[in-house]
């Protein structure tokens, strides 16, 4: 038994137990402990995220059909681990008070919730570990039956765009298998290393076969575009706690497979050598423009969203193209980024997730045009959404801003411009759209019938401080993370990024956040001592307000919600085509068109036809032999 | 060794006697067939148990091939065989109209389909073809109402029309070597069949034969009797029956006919079931018929595995084909009680918690989800048909891709109504024990089997092997005729 086996073994147990005690008062509780003692599991393996000990491999390994079967960590995983992991513990930790009731009280069942979620975390776990093309496969499969059961739990509306997943989702398990099917008869094996050794050798029509049917089933699982259209609703719809874990880190479970297919074995070097034909461009070069587009599209997508679980969701989709992005670029500041993305990517997205169900757990909705002023009744819920949006949208003192600025840097370094220019327009409508978030849910005047809303419950409140803690420290001291990445880089054969707790310091350029944050908040300091020492000041209600000249009182209140940026929405709003639905319903159109040919051919008057067919073609076709 | 010819002979007396039986005690006849079918299952084991390496040919009466008849066991005969017995004893006919008249049938059924299975010689195949397709009409009917008797019309035109073309195949082949003896027959092939004409009589038989196995295009008699016949009997056909049909096909097709035509032939008609199966099913909105376009597809997918040229296509088939023996048997007991629209099936796992679990469990490994039995056998048709130099190899493999995610959308639309609760609508009724025992035991023969995986594809390879040797066959069955 390895330490990787105690992992895996104990996560197994969590389902286990979860199954078993499912529906028990404390079983949130224990699920938490559990999920702690994973963390302490994975912390023994932490020589791993530092890059000091080699892989460790799993004593488990099977041989089937002649295929051997084996798991493994190395510091990849492990640093995709401990982010599932995190969002398992304080998901988990959020779930098990006061929602938990609240959630039986609706009729569900905590036991199947309690236990998809174990499931969830285990299934990752195991895909994690994949030492080989096969359990890479098995992984995979397991990672997306276990979302679809935990996005199914939801009722009628949630079951709807679970199947839709479904769909998706085995559609790109297809794909995958596909190319698996593929590497075994190119490499006759479906190992790592054979499939790495057979690359330079293979010719460039199978490659693109392999790129095509790899990048196509693992970016399903991101929501890269055209892939896209299912997860936002899919996850939005999933049991608050849930929505907060599987928008961590579900979906970036494709990124992982990408970072171990495309760049680890086939090599971004060989992406580059492949040019799309017809064109200027390369391989590496259509999938970053798809990231771009990954991260432009949704996120304009968000601002039009008029329920805060789905803006999220939709912000999600977006922020995984800044990921890929970052990973394609392949030298060692963009990759970093990309990586340090997903960590932080996690951390704000499972807060904000937690805040607005919180919202929700208070108010009963998440629809942005019946919430507002809610930062009187709710002021921590507040916060943790406020550090949330800033490290949403990539701006200091928050986590999120380092991860961008590596990308960013990279990407003019790389000499994209263009690239540049969307990853840009993406955050201009991140910060938008997240403003628009806050704005609707907390600012402007509380309405009636929230007069009597308390804060959530302290079992809520405390798995956002603690992630708003991190959000923060590791914006201060992005050497924490950057320690794991740089590890991560190393282990799927990128160069590292050279950094120090407070940054980078290359050649290239440098970052200190330290220096950053230290002043910025000195900054504030002076202001704040500024503001309460020299100035007359006096508390203002919060319905004593006005706008647009007229005092409100507090009969009319003043609630700006509904048809957010006006002026934008005349500018860009007629670019909203619906295009992808269109097609997406078309295709369906087309399958059930084609079916109803198929079952045409099966209508009981037809036999008799069919068969005369049949023998008169039979017998002509042996005449005229 | 000659205890062979009882599995064939002791169901056939029996349900001859029958009808005596159940005058003389009542209780006797109601249970001397499950009896009988038991004893046949373990007679097969155990000649299973002592047939090792090499397979056993037995002479009936002793006159020596081609005059007399032969038998032929390897492991894959004795293996369906056992399925025919083992398959009709756990999907008894109980119930119906006339419970002797099922039972007599049930029984012809288990002793042709071991005949079936054992017989080496296409004379032997023809009639006991027929006994199976003749015994078939009547227990479709067994339901006795007008759906069930016009299916049981339109089944026994387009099985008749299959028989006919079978039988001039068979013409074919006779009037080209002047024999009908397997063995004798894999020896004068290379000669004498390897022509257009052979190709000709292969594809008669193809069709023939391909009724039963639901071939595309004489297949369309499938939806409508799986959706009227009593589901036991749905379960045996789509369950046992078809595979019967297939291992005579898949033994002409490496005894006798060696053109690659042939199997592309077979490939491209395997190819459009998949797609006109899975299609199908994928729009069906009755349960029993997507069950039966279901099964279409996956028949289908067999076809392709076995038009994999050697040992590999065997192999490969032969996994899938055991696969669904054992879940669409389970899949239709399970239809027993939720028969009709799927729409009204909303709520069911409330009333029927374990059956609406047992379905997500084979509609699991029905559409390959690791690491349950079916992905392995997908999975190795996969890697066999990628290894394939033709490129309609690769438009099979697309299409089994495809199909399964096709099939995922619609067994999963289902699965997930039997978990939602609709305001105003009444649940299906719970399952009866029996169905429900079967189902389990079917189940757990498939979760079990996900522990012996590595054993469980060693036995399907050795299987594959000795079936897939024809030199093996002409040996065992004429020795002195091998130089």
């Amino acid at each position: 038994m390895t330490p990787l086996d105690h992992l895996l073994l104990l996560s197994a147990l969590t389902v286990v137990v979860m199954l078993l005690i499912g529906n028990r008062q404390a079983a949130g509780w224990t699920a938490t402990v559990l999920y702690a003692a994973q963390g302490v599991a994975l912390l023994l393996m932490s020589g791993l995220g530092y890059g000091t000990t080699a892989a460790i491999e799993s004593a488990v390994t099977f041989q089937v059909l002649e295929q051997a079967l084996h798991w493994r960590f190395d510091a990849l995983s492990w640093f995709f681990a401990l982010i599932t992991i995190g969002a398992a513990l304080l998901s988990s930790w959020f779930s098990a008070g006061e929602w938990a009731q609240a959630y039986r009280r609706r009729g569900g069942s905590l036991r199947i919730f309690h236990s998809a979620l174990a499931l969830n975390v285990f299934s990752m776990l195991v895909l994690l570990a994949s030492g080989d093309l096969l359990s890479l496969f098995i992984g995979w499969e397991l990672v997306s039956w276990a979302s679809f059961l935990i996005m199914a739990l939801g009722g009628a509306t949630a079951n709807r765009y679970a199947l839709r997943y479904l769909s998706y989702a085995f559609a790109g398990a297809m794909a995958v298998l596909g190319g698996l099917a593929l590497v075994y008869s190119l490499v006759g094996s479906f190992q790592f290393q054979a499939l790495k050794a057979a690359v330079p050798s293979m010719d460039s029509a199978s490659l693109w076969l392999l790129f095509a049917l790899f990048g196509a089933g693992f970016g399903v699982k991101m929501a890269l575009l055209p892939f896209h259209l299912w997860q936002a609703k899919a996850y939005a719809e999933t049991p608050g706690p849930g929505a907060a874990f599987l928008g961590a880190i579900s979906s970036r479970m494709g990124l992982f497979a990408i970072a171990i297919v495309l760049v680890q074995l086939i090599g971004i070097a060989r992406l580059v050598d492949m040019p799309v034909p017809f064109s200027f461009l390369s391989a590496r070069d259509l999938l970053s423009w798809i990231a771009v587009f990954t991260i432009i599209l949704p996120t304009f997508t968000a601002l039009r969203q008029h329920d805060a679980r789905r803006l999220l969701a939709w912000h999600g989709i977006g922020q995984g193209g800044y990921m890929l992005l970052g990973l394609l670029i392949a030298d060692d500041l963009g990759s970093a980024g990309g990586l340090m993305h997903v960590f932080n990517h996690a951390t704000y997205q499972a807060m904000l997730f937690m805040s607005v169900v919180a919202v929700i757990h208070r108010t009963g909705t998440s629809d942005l045009n019946q919430l507002g002023g809610l930062v009187a009744r709710m002021p921590l819920s507040f916060v943790a959404m406020l550090i949330g949006i800033i490290g949403l949208a990539g701006l200091p003192p928050m986590n999120g801003f380092v991860s961008k600025w590596l990308v960013y840097r990279s990407l003019i370094l790389d000499g994209s411009p263009l690239l540049f220019l969307g990853a840009v327009i993406g955050t201009l409508g991140t910060i938008l759209s997240v403003y628009k978030l806050i704005h609707n849910t907390f600012l402007g005047q509380l309405r009636l019938e929230h007069e009597h809303i308390e804060e959530a419950p302290l079992s809520m409140i405390l798995p956002m401080m603690i992630l708003s803690a991190v959000v923060f420290i590791t914006g201060y001291f992005p050497g924490l993370v950057l320690d794991w990445v740089a590890a991560a880089q190393t282990s799927i054969g990128l160069p590292p990024l050279a950094h120090h707790l407070g940054g980078v310091a290359t050649e290239k350029g440098g970052l200190d956040m330290i220096w950053i944050v230290s002043i910025l908040l000195a900054g504030f300091a002076v202001g704040t001592l500024v503001f309460f020492s020299g100035n007359r000041h006096k508390r203002v209600h919060q319905l004593d307000n006005y706008a647009g000249g007229h005092f409100l009182t507090a009969e009319t209140r003043y609630q700006y919600s509904d048809n957010f940026y006006p002026g934008l929405m005349h500018l860009i709003g007629p670019w909203y085509r619906k295009s992808f639905r269109w097609f997406e319903r078309g295709l369906v159109s087309v399958v059930d068109t084609v079916s109803l040919a198929m079952q045409g051919l099966y209508r009981p008057v037809h036999p008799s036809f069919y068969l005369l067919v049949v023998v008169v073609s039979a017998l002509s076709w042996a005449v005229t032999q | 060794m000659n205890n062979l010819v009882l599995l064939v002979a002791l169901p056939l007396i029996t349900a001859f006697l029958l009808p005596v039986i159940n005058r003389v005690s009542a209780f006797a006849g109601r249970w001397s067939g499950p009896l009988i079918l038991l004893i046949t299952s373990v007679l097969g084991i155990s000649l299973w148990s002592q047939l090792g390496d090499s397979a056993v040919a037995v002479e009936l009466g002793g006159f020596r091939p081609p005059l007399g008849i032969t038998l032929y066991a390897d492991q894959m005969a004795i293996l369906f065989a056992v399925a025919a017995s083992l398959g009709t004893l756990l999907l008894w006919p109980n119930g119906g109209a006339d419970p002797v008249r099922q039972s007599t049938l049930a029984l012809i059924l288990a002793a042709s389909g071991s005949g079936l299975a054992l017989s080496g010689d296409l004379f032997n195949i023809y009639v006991f073809y027929e006994l199976v397709a003749v015994v078939s009409y009547g227990l479709i009917a067994g339901k006795a109402t007008s759906g069930s008797y016009a299916a049981t019309m339109r089944y026994l035109v387009v099985s008749s029309f299959g028989a006919a073309m079978a039988l001039t195949g068979i013409a074919l082949v006779y009037q080209a070597t002047g024999t009908l003896n397997l063995a004798q027959l894999a020896q004068l092939a290379p000669t004498q069949l390897n022509n257009i004409q052979g190709l000709a009589a292969f594809v008669l038989m193809l069709i023939g034969f391909g009724v039963k196995a639901e071939l595309f295009p004489v297949n369309t008699w499938v939806p409508e009797v799986y959706a009227t016949a009593p589901t036991r009997i749905s379960a045996l056909l789509a369950g046992v029956v078809s595979k019967l049909a297939l291992l005579i096909i898949v033994r002409l097709l490496v005894l006798v006919f060696h053109q690659p035509e042939a199997l592309t032939v077979m490939l491209v008609l395997g190819i459009m079931g998949v797609v006109s199966g899975e299609l199908a099913a994928w729009r069906a909105r009755d349960f029993k018929r997507m069950l039966a376009f279901s099964s279409i597809g996956q028949l289908g997918i067999m076809f392709i595995a076995f038009s994999i040229p050697g040992k590999a296509g065997v192999f490969a088939g032969l996994a899938v084909a055991l696969h669904h023996l054992v879940v669409k048997p389970a899949l239709f007991l399970l239809a027993e009680r939720w028969s009709g629209s799927i729409s009204k099936l909303a709520g069911a796992a409330k009333t029927s918690p374990l059956a609406a679990g047992l379905f997500v469990l084979l509609a699991l490994s029905l559409i390959g989800v690791p690491p349950l039995p079916g992905f392995w056998a997908k999975l190795l048709v996969l890697v066999e048909l990628s290894q394939q130099a033709q490129a309609l190899y690769y438009l099979g493999a697309f299409v089994i891709l495809a199909g399964a995610a096709l099939e995922a959308n619609y067994l999963f639309r289902v699965a997930s109504r039997f978990y939602l609760t609709e305001k105003g609508q009444t649940a299906p009724a719970t399952h009866r024990m029996p169905e429900l025992a079967t189902a389990s035991l079917l189940c757990a023969a498939l979760a079990g089997s996900v522990l012996m995986l590595t054993p469980l594809a060693e036995q399907i390879e050795d299987i594959a092997s000795q079936a897939a040797d024809a030199a093996h066959y002409i040996q065992t069955v004429n020795p002195e005729t091998l130089p």
